[in-house]
């Protein structure tokens, strides 16, 4: 053998091993969650949802802005606002465009009865007002659902009994019956100031609403951080001495992304129609344009004004279908058994 | 009078939809062919008729069929002692119980008569009133075939004064009759002497503590009829079964939910000047949703064409109702109106600015009246019909109904309050209610006022607007006079009450002036002749010098009947049907 071979082989085996290195990385680079949004990308559906669910957004945050561009009024507050003698016969009725008179531009979706306001107005701004209540209560109840979750999960003996017993608890509590009689109390403690009032039925529907939507996140993570606190990495850890709130939030709350994405992508729809649901039945919001509220008005009116109910009818079930088929294709994308 | 719903927001104005609507113009979209003949609405006051005699015959009228009626509203007691809302009170004066004297329906003057019942006429005053005799019929019989003696009438009237008994009952016996400040009645003051009935025979002469003139309308009250004494009239039970002596009696009844009257036989129409007995049942049902009742009346099918309903029709479905020439709509004396708090508004140019300000014909539609049927533009305190009322203006220049901004800022300037605070009531959980204080307060604003309304709910409205010391300073209010006459006007609605004592009673502008105190006092004791003037140059009077309240508007009735259905009228003293013409036509 000669020494120049053997500097020859240095060189390959380098090679060698630089190519394999190289490899690995290609191979190990993707998290769940990137594989799950890459699966989500090819669900047909799950695209169609989030274009609607896009569209569904702009025009919420951008209602007020949509409003005055088309000079449409859901208040009394601009000096340019109709009044009802304006616009409204004397039966309650319409004077201009729908359900008697011929379609107008200047009101492509007519004009509310007794009130006077335009329908599309009112539409944008009870969208908008939805999406306000929904997203915020959903981010609050996970807030709430995930930490109370974790600590019932990992804490043993008493803590975790008494909070598993509020969970279930507060599972068995009716909640209609909780936001009725939650309802006249923030009437008589804020009523007498109508800013605060606004502000104050907007927080107390988000309050009912988290005070009774918590629980099914808490159960969810307080199942999976069972079977996760037995595995090795938290109990290596804990040896090591890591603080306890850092082996949660650190260790264990990335392993279960998955589970509360999906939970937070199932639990929009359901706060959207549970506002719509507690405003149609007047315990929802007086000062917000609601969606629920207008299908309150606009029940009696089904046969001889149906566009004034059916416009928020399908703006509701548009956007809970599309964030219920979004939330289902996010979680068969999460699921490493689904193919498709 | 209290309306159908035992919340007098009701009639308040923007509170809920029933009463009143606007005048005003309209866009000339429909035939105002139903529109209320408004100069004779609760036009009584000329016409009472002390001859007339049973029995009453309907030509072409034919006996049998059931009516049914329903209603959203239930029945809030049906004890003829204490029954003062317009369902329990109209039901029972007119099918089940009968009193000294009663209220007929005359189709040809389209008007109320008022008419003998169990009196043999109607009544003999002494000279200045204090005293009124009723000579009792004799043959008529309760229904469980038990002669009526007029032992049973001073029972009854009696019993009228018992306010502890029954707290939601009228009282006018305890105002007018002899000894009404003191006596308490037979169940909460058994020990006390009952000075105001004598009776020789079949006379009752009944003794006032004051001039009474119009004691032959009380008379008309339920609870001016027979009770015999003893334990059947326990008040438990007899509220449940009055013992009937008109031409229907109690069969089923479930309080709030269903009622059943049957033909009584004992009723003989030739002692009876005024009622007839045509059907044979009434079976009434209550607690139905109003939207519900229009499908059914409008559609009129099957059972429906013999169905009546005295809810006033939606203002979604009056389009469709009037088309099918079922609603019979007609006026009755409420007027609905704004009270300032007299104690804490003391200019009376703010209170005149408010009235150029409200929003008549906005907070008419808003609240769902109808312009011209159940809304009628109002003036003075008194309604149209009412004998004696005069058409003036209490606001000068103010055209009754329309608004105008500007004036009202003009005065607000010229009285140094630009941006004066106005505070009132309105129900949050009541959908109408919101809408309409939406609508006064763009309008307040508009005009130079803060409006601060306060947010309430339907159930604590009431309580709260009859508390003085709720921190509002203008309570909305309506009023539904008992008979036609200012004296069921000015006491219940301006006269001085004990508002230390917070007692606020109908008189929600708590207004108190001497001068007027002493007027009223001095109208009740002139000659009967003089008084309806009298009443109106005083509505005048206040409203022009004083102004302690602006109507909104005044009331009226659009109520649905079955195609089968006859003699549907309204009754314009009370806004409930004519039932005593209603027969079926199978």
């Amino acid at each position: 053998m000669s020494l120049g071979n053997a500097e020859n082989l240095e060189l390959e085996r380098e090679d060698i091993v630089h190519e394999d290195a190289t490899a690995q990385k290609e191979v190990a680079g993707k998290s769940p969650v990137r594989i799950a949004m890459g699966r989500l990308i090819h669900d047909r559906v799950a695209v169609a949802c989030m274009v609607i669910l896009l569209l569904l957004l702009l025009l919420g945050l951008f209602a007020p802005l949509i409003n005055s561009a088309l000079d449409i009024h859901a208040d009394f507050e601009s000096p340019d606002a109709p009044r009802p003698s304006d616009v409204l016969a004397s039966d309650t009725y319409p004077k201009i465009g729908p359900p008697y008179e011929p379609f107008t531009w200047d009101h492509p979706l007519g004009i509310a009865p007794k009130i006077g306001y335009d329908n599309l107005a009112v539409l944008l701004l009870g969208l908008r007002t939805s999406l306000l209540v929904a997203t915020l209560a959903t981010v609050f109840s996970t807030i709430v659902g995930v930490t109370l979750g974790l600590v019932a999960g990992y804490a043993r003996g008493w803590v975790d009994s008494a909070l598993s017993f509020f969970i279930d608890f507060f599972l068995s509590f009716p909640f209609i019956l909780g936001a009725l009689a939650l309802a006249p109390i923030i009437t008589t403690r804020f009523g007498g100031e109508e800013s605060t009032l606004k502000n104050a039925e907007l927080l107390g529907l988000v309050g009912v609403l988290v005070f009774f939507g918590w629980m099914g996140l808490a159960r969810l993570v307080r199942g999976q951080v069972l079977s996760l606190r037995e595995r090795e990495f938290v109990q290596a850890a804990q040896v090591i001495g890591v603080p306890t709130w850092k082996i949660l939030f650190k260790e264990i709350l990335p392993n279960l992304v998955a589970p509360i994405v999906v939970a937070t992508s199932l639990a929009l729809p359901a706060y959207v129609a549970a506002e719509a649901g507690l405003s149609f039945l007047g315990i929802g919001l007086s000062e917000w344009p609601s969606l629920g509220r207008t299908i309150n008005q606009a029940l009696n009116y089904y046969d001889s004004y149906p566009l004034y109910l059916w416009a928020p009818v399908v703006t509701v079930m548009v956007l809970v279908v599309a964030l219920n088929l979004l939330g289902d294709s996010v979680r068969d994308a999460f699921d490493p058994k689904t193919r498709r | 009078m209290r309306l159908k719903k035992p919340i007098i927001a009701i009639a308040a104005a923007g509170a809920l939809a029933l009463t009143a609507c606007g005048g005003g113009d309209d866009g000339g979209e429909r035939e105002s062919g139903t529109d209320v003949n408004q100069d004779d609405a609760g036009n009584t006051g000329d016409f009472t008729d002390p001859e007339r005699e049973g029995p009453v015959e309907i030509e072409g009228a034919k006996e049998g069929g059931t009516v049914k009626v329903i209603s959203q509203a239930g029945l809030n007691t049906m004890d003829p002692t204490e029954a003062y809302y317009q369902n329990t009170w109209s039901m029972l004066a007119n099918l089940v119980t009968r009193s000294l004297t009663q209220m007929v329906y005359d189709e040809e003057q389209d008007a109320m008569v008022l008419v003998p019942d169990l009196a043999t006429d109607l009544g003999t005053p002494n000279d200045d009133y204090t005293e009124w005799t009723f000579t009792l019929r004799e043959g008529v019989k309760y229904e469980n075939g038990e002669e009526v003696t007029p032992e049973d009438i001073a029972f009854g009237l009696q019993r009228s004064m018992d306010r502890e008994q029954f707290p939601e009952g009228p009282s006018y016996s305890n105002e007018y009759f002899l000894g009404g400040d003191e006596y308490g009645g037979p169940y909460s003051d058994p020990k006390g002497e009952f000075e105001a009935v004598e009776i020789n025979g079949m006379d009752i002469t009944i003794k006032m503590a004051k001039p009474f003139p119009d004691m032959p309308y009380w008379g008309t009250f339920p609870a001016m009829g027979p009770i015999p004494e003893g334990p059947e009239s326990d008040p438990a039970k007899y509220r449940l079964h009055p013992l009937a002596t008109g031409p229907y009696m109690f069969g089923e009844y479930t309080p709030e939910k269903s009622l059943t009257l049957v033909r009584n036989p004992e009723w003989d129409p030739a002692t009876d000047p005024g009622r007839t007995q045509y059907p044979d049942e009434y079976v009434m049902e209550f607690d139905v949703q109003s939207a519900q009742i229009d499908e059914i009346m409008i559609n009129d099918q099957g059972e429906a064409q013999t169905t009546i309903s005295y809810d006033d029709v939606l203002a979604e479905d009056y389009r469709e109702m009037e088309e099918t020439g079922r609603l019979a709509v007609g006026t009755f004396p409420l007027t609905s109106y704004w009270a300032p708090d007299y104690r804490k508004i003391t200019d009376i140019r703010i209170r005149q600015a408010l009235a150029w300000a409200y929003p008549y014909a906005d907070a008419d539609l808003a609240g769902g009246y109808i312009e011209g049927v159940t809304s009628v533009p109002a003036t003075s305190l008194m309604p149209p019909g009412t004998p004696g009322r005069t058409d003036f203006n209490p606001v000068e220049g103010h055209e009754p109904h329309s608004t105008d901004p500007e004036k009202a800022r003009e005065l607000l300037e010229e009285a140094g309050e630009v941006g004066y605070e106005i505070s009132w009531l309105y129900a949050k959980d009541d959908p109408l209610s919101v809408d309409v204080k939406d609508v006064v307060q763009a309008a307040l604003k508009e005009a130079g006022f803060t409006p601060k309304p306060v947010a309430t709910t339907v159930a604590d409205f009431s309580t709260l607007r009859s508390d003085p010391d709720t921190d509002v300073n203008v309570r909305s209010g309506g009023w539904i006079a008992d008979w036609p006459s200012g004296a069921t006007w000015f006491p219940p609605v301006l006269g001085c009450t004990e508002v230390d004592k917070g007692v606020v009673g109908a008189n929600y502008s708590i207004f108190c002036e001497q001068e007027i105190e002493d007027e009223i006092t001095r109208i009740q004791t002139l000659p009967l002749e003089e008084q309806p003037d009298a009443w109106g140059a005083l509505d005048e009077k206040i409203m022009t010098e004083y102004l302690p309240l602006f109507g909104i508007r005044y009331g009226g009735v659009a109520q649905m009947y079955g195609s089968k259905i006859e003699g549907y009228h309204i009754d314009n003293t009370i806004g409930m049907p004519t039932w005593k013409n209603i027969w079926v036509n199978e």
